[in-house]
């Protein structure tokens, strides 16, 4: 369990927790933050143990569905839910269409704690049920991302200089 | 830039990700970012054989990360930057999915504080 490869984000919100916990769990505010600059449409939400979040995201001329299964809710506490990042229109998991061995499941918990006046918030994401491949591909991201990507851009840089130079 | 087209990018990005998780290739890459180069001149700073160069630069070929002249004999090896930023915007939008639906939350709690305060009745 624990050599599994996981995404953590972590950050404190200046609102009382209950205030957190509605934002994250009202449909009507959630769509509202749910997915930067994109339109979220939420086609289903019952918040309980085996109970879905059917979400579809617009954007670039395009709709991408996912799909979000409840397993612990724990009043301002505590989500669990296992989340299928690609799925068809029907909500049939899919592969993701943009990199073939991202995990189909990943397991997303959202811890809510308070912290001074604030109300802390962990999203951590692990691979659930996952192949050998989907979990290499998921360590190998994060890992990039551990590096603050760092490589990457900067071999971008200097390509994207040497293309504009040349362009010049 | 080109707007990244979310349809069969996966087996290139695989590829892409795959070329760049070993350290020499991407030594490589930093090196062909300065200019082309030929198999004989990258082999020469990475104390590796040229057999193993052109590996290396076969997976990179695969990945779409370079292109290799086949009009000149040395065939030297150049970049290509499209594969490369399809990558980057791949990781860059799952940092970003997180990282700025924080940001929206944040904003929407904002409102919702300023909207319970005016419901408080004045003392």
């Amino acid at each position: 369990m624990s050599d599994l490869p996981e995404y953590v984000l972590e950050r404190n919100f200046n609102a009382p927790r209950e205030m957190v916990w509605r934002a994250w769990t009202d449909p009507d505010l959630l769509s509202r933050w749910y997915g930067p600059n994109v339109e979220t449409i939420i086609h289903g939400f019952e918040l309980k143990p085996g109970g879905a979040w059917l979400n579809e995201m617009k954007m670039r001329g395009s709709s991408f569905f996912s799909k979000m299964l409840f397993q612990e809710v724990e009043t301002e506490a505590l989500l669990v839910w296992h989340h299928y990042s690609s799925t068809d229109a029907d909500w049939n998991p899919v592969a993701s269409p943009m990199m073939a061995d991202w995990p189909v499941n990943l397991l997303t918990t959202v811890n809510f704690s308070d912290a001074n006046g604030k109300t802390a918030v962990r999203l951590s994401q692990i691979p659930v049920d996952a192949s050998a491949a989907e979990i290499s591909c998921f360590a190998e991201k994060m890992a990039f991302m551990d590096q603050g990507w760092g490589s990457g851009y900067t071999i971008l840089d200097e390509m994207l200089e040497e293309l504009q130079a040349k362009g010049a | 830039m080109e707007i990244i087209g979310y349809i069969n990018q996966s087996q290139s990005l695989d590829a892409v990700f795959a070329a760049l998780a070993d350290p020499t290739r991407r030594a490589i890459l930093t090196r062909l970012a300065t200019g082309q180069a030929t198999v004989n001149q990258l082999a020469e700073p990475f104390e590796i054989s040229q057999p193993a160069v052109s590996r290396h630069l076969k997976v990179l070929e695969r990945a779409g990360l370079i292109a290799r002249d086949i009009d000149q004999q040395r065939r030297p090896a150049r970049l290509t930057a499209k594969n490369m930023v399809a990558a980057v915007d791949w990781l860059t939008d799952f940092e970003a999915f997180w990282g700025g639906s924080f940001d929206q939350l944040d904003d929407i709690l904002m409102t919702m504080k300023s909207a319970s305060k005016k419901d408080e009745p004045d003392e």
